[in-house]
């Protein structure tokens, strides 16, 4: 295990955004958000969940495939996306990093994503434990442990109030580690043992939580009679039908193919869209889901039975942003509720 | 400045053509483009006349898509208050597009890029005058890169 | 507030069981001290399930669009704020008057928990209780009382209708608050002393934040078309690419829509995921309308014609030399 002085993170930062792109929650009018790195930013590593989840930086909302113009009678097409630069993710929270699981299951499943491929092979990740989770948060519920390294961590670290701790846990990362080994400090004993303490301290924390007691084994009842379940009605009459919920989401991972028209030239792009809004997997005959009681039902279903269905595992983190960020609060842990039976 | 990056802005904006898009209703400011025409008044060939039914049919998307796709200055140009084809339209011609001009401005767009005249089927004079106006003035400020598509080729 | 939830319960109950409306529309406390949310109730019983509290911001009066299509009689609690909400729409052809019956509901300011929460107040938080200014926090430990409005959101404290303007029965005894009409559109006239292209980058600056979510659209008691323009597919505008231009186009869209319409409730910069101060373009173009054309207030009277379906002959510009109308 390595350690940082606090006082001295700005030159890591420093060292990293000289070989690689710095991704780092970044405080701008009030609001933190992955942004990247520039010298002069307000890095807030105390905030727990991002506005937005980090998710953009693996899976951009918008990303061009491919730039085409018009050239007398004949069409030149270039192929323009993915990611050609190294880059650091730093500071992800446990959540997040399995959000990034997810999304892996859907998109380098055969036939691969290039480009997300692309994007996930020249990423660093270097989670954080989340030394004080808030009411919101429900990651338990989903088998996250948000004071360890989860799977896909490159280097996991620990925020120890004037210290950050620091551990390698695949070979990249420690490559990684040691490609900053002037910077990083081997830890003392003491350090590992308020590690651990302060993992207990966390794990205590997050039985008290209220949330806590979420039970996903209480949604037990086929997929029939769940589609056909009278909730979906009882919810989506509240609901507004607008893109909050889905893009701040950190496993949503819907989209669009669009094609930008500018007469003679013009772009192909993938776009993120949002199952609440009514041209969503349009077609000529329309919407399949033609009102927000099925556009509604499609969100939850996706996450709570289709996604487990096809990959073994429910398609929601319990990060609680949908929680916070509904404008009318119907969200995640009430339809959970309601399908267990809770409410 | 030094002479050198001076010669290159003056270069640039030697080679930089405004294209103006002017909304012109049909029947006084379309007649009064004609009449610029048959008259023989210069007026610039970068202002491209989109012929609409009345000057209240612009609506602000069609503006802001101009600028969108490529226009440095709008114009809307219908019949003087009082002499609408259709008696009122551009009476709310008028309200509508006085909030618009105080709101691109109130945005940051520059106000000489958008303009609204009253120019009736006579006044082939005043066409020409309003159209070489708007154009010296965007000329001066320099192509437009605000609410322009990035993803746009001229 | 408590007293009044009381009051809301037992009409709602007693309007059910009578049949006076064949659904009531009001809010139900949810997990957290902050999470309450609308429902829709059409059994006396679950009548109990209603609340008035410090977080009832929800305008419910857009609800009844939906609900007008069902061919409903709707009883809805209507704050004064909704109630603007309420006759916009009736302005808008949207809701039929008759269908409703409102229940009023005069309110001191809603709490906005992103304030209780950079206050540090949320920790172990069970509940706010509101009496007027007087806020009270419960937590496992006790209460503690703090007076004053520095929790408001930002809209409640530039309220200047606590009361409901429509109404079929009022609630509770009528709030007096005194709001100075000079501070209303301060915020544009910050804006409006930046130089040209300071301003621009402000609000370039603002509208890249903007995720595309269009909840600043779907809470708008004035957005209410059937088909939004940028649903429409065949309208080429319907995009979602987060390109610069894109954003630049929706915000001033909406904004520019709503003109004359927009009642000045301030939900769009509530639910705004991104924190786009969305207000500040509606209070611009209200500040323009009221100079240019007279004062306006959209919502208030129904019977008064919106500024921008009327004219006067000899009405201002803000574009020609002899229009006089200026900026």
């Amino acid at each position: 295990m390595k350690k940082i002085l606090k006082s001295q993170i700005s030159q890591l930062w420093k060292r990293i955004n000289q070989s690689y792109e710095l991704f780092i929650p970044i405080e701008k009018d009030n609001k933190v958000n992955f942004s990247m790195w520039q010298e002069g930013d307000q890095v807030n590593l105390e905030i727990l969940k991002t506005n937005s989840s980090p998710k953009n930086i693996i899976f951009p909302q918008t990303e061009t495939y491919l730039q085409f113009e018009k050239n007398g009678k004949k069409i030149n097409m270039e192929s323009v996306g993915g990611k050609k630069e190294a880059y650091v993710l730093f500071g992800v929270r446990p959540c997040d990093v399995v959000s990034f699981n997810l999304l892996d299951n859907v998109f380098l499943r055969e036939p691969v994503d290039r480009f997300y491929e692309e994007r996930r092979n020249k990423g660093i990740v270097i989670s954080m434990a989340c030394s004080d989770p808030e009411e919101t948060c429900f990651c338990s519920a989903f088998g996250i442990d948000p004071e360890n390294a989860v799977e896909g961590v490159d280097v996991a670290t620990w925020d120890m109030g004037d210290k950050i701790l620091w551990m390698a846990q695949t070979e990249k990362g420690k490559m990684f580690t040691q490609s900053l080994k002037d910077l990083l400090k081997e830890a003392t004993e003491e350090d590992e043992e308020a590690c651990v303490q302060l993992k207990n301290n966390i794990k205590e924390k997050v039985k008290n939580l209220p949330l806590s007691n979420i039970d996903m084994k209480k949604i037990d009842k086929s997929m029939k009679d769940l589609f056909e379940s009278s909730i979906w009605e009882d919810f989506s009459a509240q609901c507004l039908g607008c893109g909050s919920c889905t893009y701040v989401c950190p496993t949503c991972h819907c989209y669009d193919i669009q094609d930008f028209d500018g007469g003679k030239s013009g772009e192909r792009f993938r776009c993120w869209d949002s199952c609440m809004f009514s041209d969503f997997t349009l077609m000529a005959h329309g919407n399949p889901r033609k009102t927000q009681k099925e556009r509604f039902r499609q969100r939850f279903m996706h996450k709570l039975v289709y996604y487990p269905n096809n990959h073994g595992t429910y398609a929601c983190v319990g990060c609680g942003r949908c929680i916070e960020r509904c404008p009318v609060h119907i969200d995640m842990v009430k339809v959970i509720k309601k399908l267990g039976g809770e409410l | 400045m030094s002479v050198e990056a001076k010669e290159t802005v003056m270069g640039n904006k030697n080679e930089f053509e405004p294209l103006i898009v002017a909304f012109c209703c049909n029947w006084c400011s379309y007649a009064g483009a004609d009449l610029a025409g048959t008259s023989r008044l210069s007026y610039p060939a970068n202002v491209k006349i989109i012929r609409v039914p009345c000057s209240c049919r612009v609506n602000a998307n069609f503006v802001l898509r101009a600028f969108q796709r490529g226009a440095d200055g709008v114009v809307i140009a219908g019949c003087h208050p009082g002499d609408c084809h259709y008696s009122t339209g551009n009476y709310y011609t008028r309200r509508r597009f006085s909030l618009l001009t105080n709101f691109l401005e109130y945005v940051g767009i520059e106000q000489e890029r958008f303009k609204v005249d009253w120019i009736s089927a006579a006044e082939g004079n005043k066409f020409a005058t309003v159209m070489n106006d708007v154009l010296e003035k965007v000329h001066r400020l320099g192509p437009n890169r605000k609410l322009r598509d990035a993803r746009w080729k001229r | 507030m408590e007293k009044i939830g009381l009051k809301v319960r037992a009409r709602a109950k007693e309007a059910l069981e009578n049949r006076e409306v064949d659904e009531v529309m009001g809010w139900k406390k949810g997990e957290f001290w902050y999470d309450v949310y609308p429902v829709f109730i059409t059994e006396a019983n679950e009548a109990d399930d209603l609340i008035w509290d410090a977080f009832c911001v929800n305008n419910l009066s857009k609800y009844l669009i939906q609900k007008q299509k069902e061919n409903k009689k709707v009883g809805v609690f209507l704050k004064g704020c909704d109630s603007l909400g309420f006759n916009q729409l009736l302005k808008d052809n949207r809701i039929d008057r008759d269908q409703v019956v409102i229940y009023g509901l005069p309110c001191v300011g809603m709490v906005d928990p992103e304030k209780v929460k950079k206050e540090g107040l949320n920790k172990g938080l069970l509940e706010i209780k509101r009496s007027k200014d007087e806020i009270t926090f419960v937590t496992k430990e006790g209460e503690k009382k703090i007076l004053g409005r520095q929790f408001d959101y930002d809209k409640c404290l530039a309220c200047r209708y606590p009361n409901p303007v429509v109404y079929d029965e009022l609630l509770d005894t009528e709030i007096a608050r005194e709001v100075s009409e000079m501070d209303r559109f301060k915020d544009v006239e910050a804006i409006e002393k930046m130089s040209i292209t300071e301003r621009f980058e402000y609000w370039s600056n603002q509208f890249s934040k903007c995720i595309r979510c269009n909840a600043c659209r779907n809470i708008c008691p004035a957005c209410s078309c059937e088909k939004c323009v940028f649903d429409n597919v065949n309208a080429g505008v319907s995009s979602k690419a987060s390109v610069d231009s894109e954003e630049q186009f929706f915000h001033i869209t909406r904004a520019y829509h709503v003109a004359g319409r927009c009642v000045d409730c301030g939900e769009c910069t509530r639910v705004c995921p991104a924190g786009i101060p969305l207000d500040q373009l509606n209070h611009k173009i209200m500040k323009d309308i009221n100079e240019l054309y007279g004062k306006y207030d959209a919502g208030v009277d129904v019977s008064q014609d919106a500024p921008l379906v009327t004219y006067k002959l000899d009405d201002a510009d803000s574009f020609t030399e002899h229009g006089k109308g200026g900026k």
